[in-house]
Parts: structure tokens; C-alpha cells; sequence
């Protein structure tokens, strides 16, 4: 069974992978709460140390305790009792900030209760916000919110009777052994700590201290660590994420780029363009650019051996057939039979045909020496097209030669000799197809900055097969009546010399069925000169009003 | 006294059949297969015209370097390569060496001969002091077809054989066209169209080099070519 492929460009797959980055906080959460374990024991033991301390400088104080105690029996009043002030002042020297303590005897009797829970600066201790902080804090704060339970102060700080009376913590105190308690203030809004330590005189315990405190310390500790965990992962994580996708864009980039050029480089009939530039990148993408460009190299070695192969073919043949027409020549002068004479004849024309193709094979490789020597020159195209038409009109008076050109001069940069030769096979070709009678179009239109050179024949069309490789080397739809016709063999070197002759001019051979389905159009498209470096014989303007009718024309 | 000819050619068979139809034509013949045979023998004794393949054994350029030395022995001495190789390239090489003409192995052995006779008789007019000059003048053209020189504006141009017989077919009838295969026949030539064409290029540039203001052989397209008359 196959799945459905998920196509992902290497950009995203990459910013998948950076979600990874995503495991961090999670990390980092779990190290906060082990640490906000650590300080709550730690506030736990604090509180415990403080009221065994105040425990114990009230054990040396026994009569403190029997006076309050009795005072408290009396009136049940506690701030009338006169002794008051001395518990305090000893329980105030111990207190810590944002710490409540109280004092209560074995009948659970208020004795002393001194300091307030809530903080009153919270913010106070805060240092001044820094750039990141500016910068963050307004997008993370929401976030926060969401996320974090900010420690608040206006919890209820009451000290309910059921807590002086009924906390287990006391109650162990009270009985011997020290105890803490954690426990939610009344209204839910803040979780307190509190500690109780036992106050012994002699092996009797008089009373209990008790010190209490809110966790809103431990827990703003904790929400400033996560706060900072998360701008740090979110600046990590965001950071991680731009490296990647730069680097992952650059990556693409390379390869859309390889992948372009590697398109580029073979043309539609598999035929090597240009070669591919090597990469000079040390990693893998530039070894496979540099693979490629070996590819193409060794492709283009093989397209241009083939090529060439027809070349050594007829000129290795050249020697074997020079003596074979030789032999026969000096055979002719020999006293032969009558009756032998004929055969010689016959090897004669033997002879001569093979000449013949192989001259006409090494034409094509002649033609690619010339062109790499040829002169460009400017000139009309018009005239050169209308020359050589007038001259079919003469050679071959067995077809009629309609001609269209425009009105204009069509000025073309390049050879006219060649042209003329490339209108030649474009003529050749066409005479070998048409059906006898109808005329050969023979048309030269102008369309944005391109001249088209057309021959349109009536007769079969092209074969759908066919279309795209008519111009190589060797290949040849012909049928066997137009060989014989020729009395010449064909080797379909002649559009293989257009395509050579119009890319020597920088343009294309192209043939199609024509529009009638009536036969066959071949074209040679060349590009007209710039009008900017035509020089002073026509200016850009006079070019282009020239050109608009042409232009409808070549439309009709 | 018969005329000494001397073939350097690799090939056994074609260098006797060659020197068979020469010998029939009355010549005498000197054959060597490779190049130090070829000088050991040019160098005791000239022949009176040399045939010279290029590739020679396994000498690629054996020919070239043959017909360099053969130039330096003798100013003179008419050669010919026939070779197979048809490149431009080989035969813009071969004749800048100071051949006289540059066959093909394919031209058939009356063209071959046409041309074997044309040098001679070049030869014997040279050689004789005062002859009668049949000349042909055309404006500023001047041929002289005993020794097959050409002038222009009274300098001499360096043709070949074969560019001087077509130089000569354009000149026959001024302002008429004439086309690739007819000059093809008039030099006695069996080659294609492109040759015709690259011939008439390097005549054009050997005219413009004498001349920088000609412009004499025209291009008719599609026909071929014609001398326009001044």
C-alpha cells in the first residue's frame, strides 16, 4: 500500500526539526521545580531554626509564660497584660521580615503574636528592566499571565481560632515535638508556612511558638526563573529557528540553482548546450555540481563523437574507394572483353554514389569548420532569400516558388553565403515532399525582433515522433520515392545543416505541420540585430513605424 | 626526354594505380611509400613534379613536412597533395606551404592529368625566355594563361591552379553568372558547394590583399557568382 507522499521543501523540513528546540523549557521547567522544592524545605528549616530559637529564649523565661498565662486567665485580655511588651521585644529581636509569630500556652492562649505576613514592597527589589526585558516583556506579558500564578498580598492574614486551636503543628508542639504545617489562607489566595517549636520548662511544655510566612517569596523566585526561561528559550528557539532557515534557504537556494542550470544544459533533444559551471563549494552540493559537470562533459565527449563518427567514417572510407576508382580507371585502359566492360561500368556508378555520400557526409562536419571561421557581416536578408528563390525558379522548373517577404530591408548580422546554403537544404527538403504541382511558399516574416525564414511544402505531414529530431544529424523520414526521385541516397544531413547555420546566427530550426494540415512548414528563426547598433542608416523611431505593418502582416 | 614524377603515398595500391595511369600517359615514376625515402631521393635528384599525401605511415603530418623541405631544395618544383583529408584547415595548410594545388583523393584520374599537364606546361613557359604571351585583360585584371599568373592593377596575385582556372571561367563572359557546379567543372574540381564557396573566399582575400578596394567576383545568391564588369 502506498502512502501519500508529503512533499516538504528541505526550508520546512529543517524548521520541523528545529521544534526540537522546543524541548528545552521543558528542561528548564522541571529544574525550577526542583529548585522551588529546595527553598521551600529551605524556608521550612528557617522557620523551624526560628522558633526554636524564640522557644528557647522563652524556656529561660518560665515566669514570662506563668504571668502571662495568669494574667490571661484574669482578664482574657491581651493587650492589657503588663508583660506583654517583654515577650514581644524578645520575639520582635528574632523575627524575620514578612514573618508572623505567635506565642500560645498549653491551653492554646494567644500569649504573643508579633509581624505582619504580607510584604509590603514586592516590586520594590526589582532592578531596573533592561533592553531585552523592554523589548519582551510587552509580548511575553500575556504570556506569562496565562502561564504563571502571580503571589498575591492581599490574601486574608486573619488568624482564625481553628488554626490557633486546631493546627496539627501546634497540637505536636504542644505535645513535644516540633512541627510544620503548610496551609491555604482562608480565601485561597496564598499558601502560608508555619512552624511551631515546643517551650520547655524542665521536662514540661508550657507553651508553643509558632512562626508562620506565605511561600509568595519562594513562588516570585520561581516565576521570575520561569519568566527568564522562557524569554531565554523564546530568544534560543527563535535564533535556532532564523540559522536554520537562513541556512536552509541557502541550501535551496544552491540547488534550485544546480538544478536549473543542470536543466538548462541539455536542450529538448537531449543535445549538451553549454557545460556546467564546476562549483568550487567544498561540501556535497558542490560535489554534485561538480559531479554534473563531469556528466555533462563526458556527454557532450560522447553526442560529439557520435557526431564526428559520421566524419571519420567517410574519411577512413575515402582511401578503400580511391582505390577501388582508381583500379577501375586503370582497368578501362586494359584490353577488357566487350562483355566485361559493363561490369566496369556498373562499379563505376558503384563507385560514384559511395563518393557521394561520403561526400555528403563530411559536408555537415566541413560546415561546422567553416562556421567556426566564418565572417559575420551585416546585410539584407530580403535580398539574399530573393536571389536565391529567382535561382530555384531556374533550376527547377518542375515547381512553382511562391515568395513573401516583407517590405522592408531585414537586416541580419552573419553570413549570407550561409543562409543562402541553409535555403538551399530548407528548398531541397521541401522539393523532395511536395506533392507535384503545388506550389513552394518560400516567406520571410518579421515578428518581434525575429525573423522568421519559412518553406512550406504541401504534402505528408510530419510524423508526431519525428517532430523533434528531424534536425540531427542522420536522421531522415524519407520515403523511398524521393530517393528514388534523387536517384541519391538521403541521410538527413540537411536540416542537420540548417539547425547549424541558424544557431551559427544565434537562432533555432524548427518544423511543424502546417496550420492547413495540408503538409509541412520548416523555419529558421533568427534574431534581427539590436536596433541601437544599427548605426546612423536608420533611427530607432523610422524602425519601428516601419516595423508595425510588417508586424499585421506577418499575423495575416 | 619524359617528365620524372615522384609519389609519396602510404597507400601500395593507390600510389601504383596512380603511377600505372601515369606511366600510360608516358611519364616516367618514382614511388616511395614514406617521407625519408621520399627526401633521401629528392635530395640527389629533383623530379620534375611531386604528388604528396599528407598522413604518411605513421608520420600524421609527414606530407607538410615533406613539402616544407621539398621548398627549400627547389623554388620551382610544381607538387601537388592528394590526400584524403578535406579540411579547410589541411588545405589552407597544404597550400601555404607553396603547394600548387591541393587534391582530394576521389578526383578522377582525367582531372588528375588535366592538371599534371597545366603545371608543365606553366613549367615550360617559365622556363622559356621569351614566348609569346597570351593574355586575357579585364579592367584592371590581367591574365596570363601560358604561365597562369594573374595581375592586378599591375601586382601580381598568388593564385593556385584551381583558383586561377575558376578566376578565369568568371572573366570569360564579364556580368554573366556563373554557377558552383560550372566553375566546379572549369577547374577541373569534384568537390561540393562548400568548397566552392571557401575557394571563392580566399581569392576574394588574396584580390583584397593586392587591393583593398575590390570587390570584383559578386555573390549572386542562390545562382552563384559573376565578375562585374568596371
Amino acid at each position: 500500500m502506498r502512502w501519500p507522499r508529503l512533499t516538504l521543501s528541505i526550508r520546512s523540513k529543517l524548521l520541523l526539526v528545529s521544534l526540537v528546540l522546543l524541548a528545552i523549557p521543558l528542561v528548564g521547567y522541571s529544574f525550577v521545580r526542583e529548585m522551588e522544592n529546595v527553598l521551600r524545605t529551605g524556608q521550612e528549616q528557617v522557620l523551624l531554626a526560628t522558633a526554636r530559637a524564640v522557644a528557647t529564649t522563652l524556656h529561660d523565661r518560665p515566669e514570662l509564660l506563668e504571668r502571662r498565662a495568669v494574667a490571661a486567665g484574669d482578664d482574657a485580655s491581651l493587650a492589657a497584660a503588663p508583660s506583654t511588651g517583654e515577650i514581644e521585644q524578645i520575639v520582635k529581636s528574632l523575627r524575620r521580615s514578612s514573618s508572623r509569630i505567635w506565642v500560645i500556652d498549653r491551653q492554646h492562649r494567644l500569649l504573643a503574636l508579633e509581624g505582619g505576613l504580607r510584604r509590603d514592597s514586592l516590586e520594590a527589589t526589582e532592578r531596573e528592566p533592561g533592553l531585552w526585558e523592554r523589548i519582551a516583556e510587552p509580548v511575553l506579558r500575556p504570556l506569562y499571565k496565562l502561564l504563571l500564578e502571580r503571589p498575591r498580598e492581599d490574601f486574608d492574614d486573619a488568624l482564625p481560632e481553628q488554626v490557633l486551636s486546631g493546627g496539627r503543628e501546634v497540637y505536636s508542639a504542644l505535645s513535644g515535638v516540633p512541627a510544620s504545617r503548610w496551609r491555604q489562607t482562608t480565601d485561597q489566595r496564598a499558601v502560608i508556612l508555619s512552624a511551631a517549636h515546643p517551650i520547655w520548662v524542665g521536662d514540661e511544655v508550657v507553651g508553643a511558638v509558632v512562626v508562620e510566612e506565605t511561600t509568595n517569596a519562594v513562588l516570585s523566585l520561581r516565576n521570575r526563573a520561569i519568566e527568564q526561561l522562557i524569554a531565554v528559550t523564546l530568544a534560543v528557539f527563535l535564533l535556532g529557528a532564523g540559522t536554520l532557515l537562513f541556512f536552509a534557504s541557502s541550501l535551496s537556494r544552491r540547488l534550485q540553482r544546480l538544478r536549473d542550470s543542470a536543466e538548462h544544459a541539455i536542450d529538448a533533444q537531449g543535445r549538451v548546450m553549454h557545460g556546467l559551471p564546476a562549483a568550487s563549494d567544498g561540501d556535497e552540493i558542490g560535489d554534485l555540481s561538480r559531479s554534473f559537470s563531469a556528466m555533462l562533459e563526458r556527454l557532450a565527449d560522447y553526442t560529439t563523437y557520435l557526431e564526428r563518427m559520421a566524419d571519420r567514417l567517410s574519411h577512413e572510407l575515402r582511401t578503400p574507394v580511391a582505390v577501388v576508382s582508381s583500379s577501375l580507371e586503370n582497368l578501362k585502359s586494359e584490353t577488357v572483353p566487350d562483355s566485361a566492360r559493363v561490369y566496369i561500368t556498373r562499379a563505376e556508378e558503384g563507385v560514384k554514389r559511395l563518393n557521394l555520400i561520403l561526400t555528403r557526409i563530411a559536408e555537415a562536419t566541413r560546415l561546422e569548420q567553416m562556421l567556426r571561421h566564418a565572417d559575420r557581416e551585416r546585410f539584407d536578408l530580403g535580398r539574399v532569400v530573393s536571389g536565391c528563390v529567382a535561382g530555384y525558379a531556374g533550376a527547377f522548373p518542375a515547381f512553382r516558388f511562391d515568395l513573401h517577404l516583407p517590405e522592408r530591408r531585414i537586416e541580419i548580422d552573419g553570413s549570407p553565403d550561409l543562409i543562402a546554403q541553409a535555403l538551399d537544404k530548407l528548398v531541397e527538403n521541401a522539393m523532395d515532399f511536395s506533392e507535384a504541382g503545388r506550389p513552394i511558399e518560400v516567406s520571410v516574416a518579421l515578428t518581434d525582433g525575429e525573423a522568421r525564414l519559412a518553406v512550406a511544402n504541401e504534402g505528408p505531414e510530419l510524423p508526431a515522433a519525428m517532430q523533434g529530431r528531424l534536425f540531427e544529424s542522420m536522421i531522415s523520414m524519407r520515403r523511398d520515392a524521393a530517393t528514388e526521385r534523387r536517384n541519391t541516397p538521403h541521410l538527413g544531413l540537411g536540416l542537420f545543416i540548417v539547425r547549424l547555420i541558424a544557431e551559427f546566427h544565434h537562432g533555432r530550426a524548427m518544423a511543424r505541420n502546417r496550420e492547413d494540415r495540408r503538409g509541412v512548414v520548416v523555419q529558421m528563426v533568427l534574431p534581427l540585430p539590436n536596433p541601437e547598433k544599427s548605426g546612423a542608416t536608420d533611427t530607432p523611431n523610422r524602425a519601428g513605424a516601419h516595423a508595425r505593418p510588417d508586424l499585421n502582416k506577418a499575423d495575416n | 626526354m619524359s617528365r620524372r614524377i615522384a609519389i609519396v603515398e602510404d597507400d601500395p595500391a593507390i600510389r601504383e594505380n596512380v603511377a600505372d595511369a601515369l606511366r600510360r600517359q608516358g611519364y616516367e615514376l618514382s614511388t616511395y611509400p614514406d617521407r625519408q625515402q621520399a627526401l633521401a631521393a629528392f635530395k640527389t635528384r629533383l623530379p620534375d613534379l611531386a604528388i604528396v599525401d599528407i598522413g604518411l605511415g605513421a608520420e600524421v603530418d609527414g606530407g607538410f613536412t615533406l613539402v616544407r623541405e621539398l621548398r627549400a631544395l627547389s623554388e620551382t618544383l610544381p607538387i601537388i597533395f592528394l590526400t584524403a583529408r578535406d579540411s579547410d584547415f589541411d588545405l589552407v595548410a597544404g597550400l601555404r606551404l607553396g603547394a600548387d594545388d591541393y587534391l582530394t583523393k576521389d578526383v578522377s584520374m582525367p582531372h588528375l592529368l588535366a592538371r599534371i599537364a597545366a603545371l608543365f606546361r606553366r613549367v615550360d613557359v617559365l622556363s622559356t625566355p621569351d614566348h609569346a604571351e597570351e593574355l586575357v585583360e579585364r579592367g584592371h585584371l590581367r591574365l596570363d594563361l601560358k604561365r597562369m599568373t594573374a595581375q592586378w592593377r599591375g601586382r601580381p596575385v598568388d593564385l593556385t591552379l584551381t583558383e586561377f582556372w575558376m578566376v578565369n571561367a568568371l572573366v570569360k563572359y564579364p556580368g554573366h553568372v556563373k554557377s558552383r557546379e560550372q566553375l566546379m567543372s572549369e577547374a577541373n574540381l569534384v568537390v561540393d558547394d562548400t568548397t566552392v564557396t571557401s575557394h571563392i573566399k580566399r581569392m576574394r582575400k588574396k584580390f583584397l590583399a593586392v587591393d583593398p578596394d575590390f570587390d570584383a567576383i559578386d555573390t549572386v545568391y542562390g545562382m552563384g557568382y559573376r565578375w562585374t564588369a568596371q
